[in-house]
């Protein structure tokens, strides 16, 4: 106890300063309210029933997340766990999302078991997938994010499949903490102490987990019990937490990262910090938002604050770590010719199929003739973008993965595609009606500068996968919420954001389709000229010099092409395609190992993919049409769980 | 614009997101044959091409959709709702430009009248009303409704039937509701209309909310929700509202 008595002496100014901010603004909108020319017993009752219960609430799931995300990173041994990182958020959100739609009567009587089904489904899944790693941090967190990622297309897609558009916003919004009674604060509340005495009960054991498992179990406690048990506590609380006010991320990662970064050392003082921190910081947060008067959900702006602190915390938070050795291919090497021969039958097959089959209103029919030349207007503009930006992001894929040694980098991981969209929106925000080559213009410009930003990051940790995944987890979080708050204004340029965040090809033009052909010409075959610099990289900078090769330079030549590819492909197909990690490894599987070889295999396995996913989105659901990004990442997401099961990213 | 079509008995060959107009624009019916381009952000093009169309009716929501459009057939786009002005005359001028295009003027300025007239006789047939301001909103979730302004289709017609909006601030378009239900105690005397369809979450927690309970126009017995109407809705959508509007105090007075 001694200790943190310490920590709250120390930091006490912070805590104060927390505190009086809080109570400030929680003030402030009380005399705002009660300023207000309303009838005196409604002003009362707000008071009462909204406006103190709000002050309650975001203290009390704060506080819970904040606890959940300690309990997860104290019994995975995980700093970078908590519930939105580990996909219980979106599964309770798919859920409620799932229920509203097929079982409506189930939503109205029993919300808590649907959520509670969804968070633990998501959160088992993530687990049995990882399970094989040992739990390692980076592959939970990432097969959490991946959950997580598809988790919301799904749902997505289940809403435009059903024909509302105006759902998915409700769906991928939330985290609202505004309150009409103080039952959800009550219920948060009531979980919050069990789980507190829940886990105080457990600290003992909990102290003897952190030592290793050999000795744990020679003291005689049930480790694996032991740890299920924590597990159940931190789900129910971050589930609760879900289902009463929606998504809220990152205070679960944030609060026991302050406590730490406020000099809290042991897992008791971690713990019993956290939930005060977790608190606070969801008051303040949520006071904020209340002054600047405006409606956007508190927890899209978590994940705005949670971006930076987390990017703040990097350094604090993980070692830089050996390089991670890419993962032993078992499948028998294929001749790349042979193979390259297989590949590319399939993409002109692919592209054959997209061209002439298709569904009409008289059912499935073949386009031929007269036919195949009035739809060929409509359908080989896709076909070309699909192919090129598959292509395309696959060799960004290539780049990344071997610039930074790491097999789990891509644009969509790293949050590059997502940076594309910050760059696509400050263009439509600030230019009336711009051109397409001004828009790429503004994607390539903000995938460039997010990939140099992470890099930054990165590169003072030697390109540690814990850093460079947590940068991007962070940059896209932050991209995400930005987003998130300007499809929140519901101004037109709003919907087409929505519209590229979906990664919808339909309103694509012949003109567009010869922008992005022309963009791959260009950008494709300069990459040929790096295959020795592809080889070279990813041994590491000594290695590199010793064989004579500027490092710097090189490196800045390959994010320069990855900014552009990726920012090129991206303003057409929206972030969450997925291809750019896939190809990469399907061409690695496939035979192609030699960089020069992997980056030709990845070219022409991105386009495939993206061509046989447009086809896919276009007749699925006719003739309702999948966005075809959002239904990339359908097939990509559970691709790479799958690559993750088989250990890619193991250490 | 396909009420717009129907009403003038001139049904199209295809229109979007069929599913959606069964359940919030309800009347008038879609005739069997009309082939669905499935969602308004994204249209189907090659079932619209399919559709052989002469002529496209399109809005200004539907902008980004004009250059393909365009490939397939003429495109007539008419803006009925322009933040800030009334809808209902706008409504008037679309019906009549489409049914002139169409050529059945006549077809127009039947529908236009035949719509005056219904607003007329619902105007004087609520004439011994009391007349308190009205609310109308939407219903977004248990905290929030999305309430309509003169510069509504609801607003307007509500004017037109002689009772005070008591929303006097625009409309606001967003895909969220972006107001709190406070907002709906600041004309105590008021009536609240709550707009179909109501989400399922809302319909099971807002008879229990305390605020909402609390609302002078609740506690007084002046809520009443409608049936689902299409807030964006031409002259059909209007008079829709006017009839279920009339018929919901008709309820409240005689109960």
């Amino acid at each position: 106890m001694a200790e943190v008595r310490r920590l709250f002496r120390r930091p006490g100014a912070v805590l104060a300063l927390a505190v009086v901010l809080g109570a400030g603004l929680t003030l402030l909108a009380a005399f705002r309210l009660m300023g207000s020319d309303r009838p005196p017993a409604i002003n009362g009752l707000l008071l009462y029933q909204s406006l103190l219960p709000r002050a309650a609430v975001a203290i009390a799931a704060g506080a819970s997340l904040a606890l959940s995300g300690a309990l997860f990173q104290r019994v995975l041994r995980n700093p970078i766990a908590e519930p939105s990182t580990l996909g219980i958020a979106s599964g309770v959100q798919l859920a409620l999302g799932l229920a509203t739609v097929y079982a409506p009567a189930l939503m109205a009587t029993s919300r808590e078991w649907v959520g509670l089904g969804g968070g633990f489904g998501a959160f088992l899944l993530v687990l049995a997938l990882t399970s094989r790693g040992g739990f390692n941090p980076v592959s939970v967190v990432l097969s959490g994010m991946l959950v997580s990622l598809t988790a919301g297309a799904l749902g997505a897609a289940l809403i435009l499949a059903n024909g509302d558009y105006m759902m998915s916003l409700f769906i991928w919004g939330g985290g609202s903490l505004i309150q009409d009674s103080w039952a959800p604060t009550l219920t948060i509340l009531a979980r919050l102490g069990i789980a507190g005495v829940a886990s105080a009960l457990l600290l003992r054991p909990l102290a003897i987990l952190a030592l290793d498992e050999s000795s744990a179990r020679s003291l005689g406690v049930g480790v694996a019990a032991m740890r299920f048990l924590v597990l159940v506590v931190a789900v129910w609380l971050a589930v609760g937490v879900s289902v009463e006010v929606g998504l809220i991320g990152f205070v679960g990662l944030a609060a026991p990262a302050l406590a730490r970064a406020l000099g809290a050392r042991s897992q008791k003082a971690v713990l019993l910090t956290s939930p005060v921190l977790g608190g606070l910081i969801l008051w303040v947060t949520d006071g904020l938002v209340q002054a600047s008067g405006s409606d956007v959900p508190t927890g899209a702006v978590t994940a705005l604050l949670g971006g930076p602190l987390l990017l703040w915390l990097l350094p604090r938070l993980t070692r830089p770590r050996p390089l991670e050795p890419e993962a032993p291919v078992a499948a028998p090497r294929m001749r790349p010719g042979k193979a390259a021969l297989i590949v590319g039958a399939a993409l002109v097959l692919a592209a054959a199929l997209g061209l002439l089959l298709g569904k009409g209103p008289d059912g499935w029919s073949l386009a031929l003739g007269s036919h195949l030349a009035e739809f060929a207007a409509w359908r080989l503009p896709r076909i070309v973008i699909a192919a090129t930006s598959g292509a395309m992001l696959a060799a960004a894929g290539v780049l990344l993965q071997r610039i930074t040694a790491n097999p789990l980098a891509s644009p969509e991981v790293l949050g590059i595609a997502t940076g594309s969209g910050l760059g696509l929106a400050a263009v439509l925000l600030t230019v009336t009606a711009p051109s397409r080559e001004l828009q790429l213009l503004g994607a390539v410009v903000g995938a460039g500068v997010t990939l140099l930003a992470i890099l930054a990051i990165a590169v003072r940790g030697h390109y540690g996968p814990e850093r460079l995944l947590l940068g991007g987890i962070a940059v896209s979080s932050l991209g995400g919420s930005v987003i998130t708050v300007l499809i929140a204004t519901g101004k037109p340029e709003a919907f087409q954001l929505l519209g590229w965040f979906s990664g919808s090809t339909n309103a694509v033009l012949p003109r567009d389709a010869v922008i992005s052909a022309v963009a791959a010409c260009l950008l494709l075959p300069p990459l040929f000229v790096f295959g020795r610099w592809l080889s070279i990289l990813p041994l590491g900078p000594a290695t590199g010099s010793a064989l004579g090769l500027n490092a710097g330079r090189a490196s800045l030549w390959l994010v320069l092409f990855a900014a552009l590819l990726t920012g090129a492909a991206a303003v057409f197909v929206g972030p969450l395609s997925f291809v750019g990690l896939m190809a990469p490894h399907l061409a690695r599987h496939a035979g192609f190992r030699r960089p020069r070889e992997q980056l030709a295999g990845a070219v022409l396995i991105g386009a495939t993919l993206l061509v046989i996913a447009d086809w896919l989105a276009r007749m699925l659901t006719f003739p309702y049409q999948l966005p075809l990004g959002l239904f990339a990442s359908l097939i990509g997401g559970p691709y790479l769980v799958w690559l993750l099961r088989r250990g890619v990213g193991r250490n | 614009m396909l009420e717009t079509l129907l009403a003038l008995g001139h049904p199209p060959v295809a229109a979007a997101e069929l599913e959606l107009y069964a359940r919030i624009v309800v009347e008038p019916p879609i005739p069997a044959g009309v082939a669905d381009l499935g969602l308004r952000g994204s249209l189907n093009f090659e079932q619209l091409l399919l559709s052989r169309p002469d002529l496209i009716l399109s809005s200004p929501f539907a902008k980004w959709a004009r250059p393909q459009l365009e490939r397939i057939a003429p495109v007539l786009s008419l803006p009925i709702y322009v933040p800030g002005e009334p809808p209902y005359g706008k409504a008037e001028a679309a019906t009549r430009e489409v049914a002139a295009r169409l050529g059945i003027a006549g077809a127009g300025e039947r529908v236009v009248a035949d719509a005056a007239a219904e607003i007329d006789r619902i105007r004087a047939a609520l004439a011994g009303r009391e007349r308190r301001p009205v609310f109308i909103v939407n219903v977004g979730d248990p905290r929030h409704v999305r309430s309509f302004g003169e510069d509504s289709m609801f607003g307007n017609v509500l004017s037109r039937l002689g009772f005070d909006n008591a929303w006097r601030r625009p409309t606001s378009y967003r895909a969220t509701a972006p107001v709190g239900l406070e907002a709906l105690a600041e004309v105590p005397e008021a009536r609240i209309v709550v707009v179909g369809p109501v989400p399922p979450d809302a319909r099971r927690v807002l008879p229990q909310s305390a605020l909402w309970k609390a609302l002078p126009a609740v506690a007084g017995g002046r809520a009443t929700f409608l049936p689902p109407v299409d807030a964006f809705g031409a002259l059909p959508a209007a008079l829709r509202f006017a009839r279920l509007f009339a018929a919901s105090l008709e309820a409240s007075s005689n109960g």
